[in-house]
């Protein structure tokens, strides 16, 4: 399957879907080190939904961080 | 004075400041420190964490809030719809663990224009989901009249569009909500370019400013900070104190009784 994370494209073989949890280690080193949160498909995720919330062909990830702002 | 009442959270500083567009993270945190400024705003973008500039952004501000027992006020800037804007808000408040947010839905690119029915939208649907809204809008009276009876106790109309620095465009309209909303914190977000800007607004009675440009573009940044600090007291020291009806004509302020000789006939 295809997905995309923060507009990258992510290709996952015959996986039928993966959890958000798996879908981010594909995109972070360390991702328990960090401050993120999460929208699949433009829906919050919660930190506690990362493992049961799963990720399926053709699903967005956006993973957003801090930055300055006005 | 009296204090900023935010949702009833009271702030010495009427001044809430914005993190963007400085020299440098160090001159930032001294211009917001600067700025005597209790209320910090910042954002969420898309980033690799393995990325180190945003986490020292962040840390940054960390440093600052701790130091003046502050708070962040996460913003939605980029969105342009009511869903956007509601899921934006919720990783806010999961990532810095506040309630507080300070709801902007674009509505036109070019100057940067609230779009008011996705801002009811979504300012409905946050105040339902617990969330304590600060929209930033236009000085359109009956928007902050609706926005105020949503449930929206800061409303923050714009003094002109974000970063042009034009000051008040349109003083009535903003004297206007002051006089037709009594009760509501009315906080002028946008569009200030200088000091005697956030003057004026204190001077109508509104309860604080909310700029970011203003001090970030300056030459000196620290200092304008210090000046934007300092005008808000005098702005609002002014507006306490009761100022002077105008008048359509002259009045000698020097006595007129027993004027020298020259009046003589």
């Amino acid at each position: 399957m295809n997905i995309h994370i923060n507009g990258k494209a992510y290709s996952l073989g015959h996986e039928v879907h993966i959890s958000v949890s798996s879908a981010l280690t594909l995109h972070f080193i360390e991702p328990q080190q960090s401050t993120f949160a999460v929208a699949l498909n433009g829906d919050f995720v919660g930190k506690a939904d990362y493992d049961t919330t799963l990720v399926k062909n053709g699903d967005s990830l956006d993973v957003l961080l801090p930055i300055q702002g006005g | 004075m009296m204090s900023l009442n935010i949702y009833g959270q009271q702030l010495d500083s009427r001044l809430l400041i914005g993190s963007a567009l400085y020299p440098s993270p160090q001159v930032m945190k001294q211009a917001i420190l600067a700025s005597g400024s209790q209320v910090v705003t910042l954002s969420l973008k898309r980033q690799n964490p393995a990325e180190q500039a945003g986490q020292q952004i962040w840390r940054y501000l960390q440093e600052i809030v701790t130091e003046v027992n502050g708070h962040l006020l996460p913003n939605t800037a980029g969105c342009k719809t009511a869903k956007e804007t509601v899921t934006l808000a919720k990783m806010s408040r999961e990532i810095f663990q506040t309630d507080w947010i300070k709801l902007e839905v674009i509505g036109d690119d070019y100057n940067l224009q609230p779009d008011p029915i996705e801002l009811l939208n979504a300012a409905e649907q946050l105040i339902n989901d617990g969330f304590k809204v600060l929209p930033y809008c236009t000085d359109d009276l009956v928007l902050c009249q609706r926005l105020y009876d949503l449930g929206c106790q800061v409303i923050m109309p714009w003094a002109s569009p974000i970063g042009t620095g034009k000051g008040l465009m349109n003083p009535y309209n903003l004297e206007t909500i002051r006089l037709r909303l009594p009760d509501a914190t009315l906080i002028l977000d946008a569009g200030i370019g200088k000091p005697s800007d956030a003057c004026l607004a204190m001077e109508m009675g509104y309860d604080g400013v909310l700029l970011n440009s203003a001090v970030a573009l300056a030459d000196n940044p620290v200092l304008m900070a210090k000046a934007f600090g300092q005008a808000l007291q005098a702005g609002e020291q002014g507006y306490v104190a009761g100022i002077m009806p105008q008048r359509q004509t002259a009045h000698p302020s020097t006595p007129t009784l027993d004027t020298p000789f020259w009046h003589q006939p």
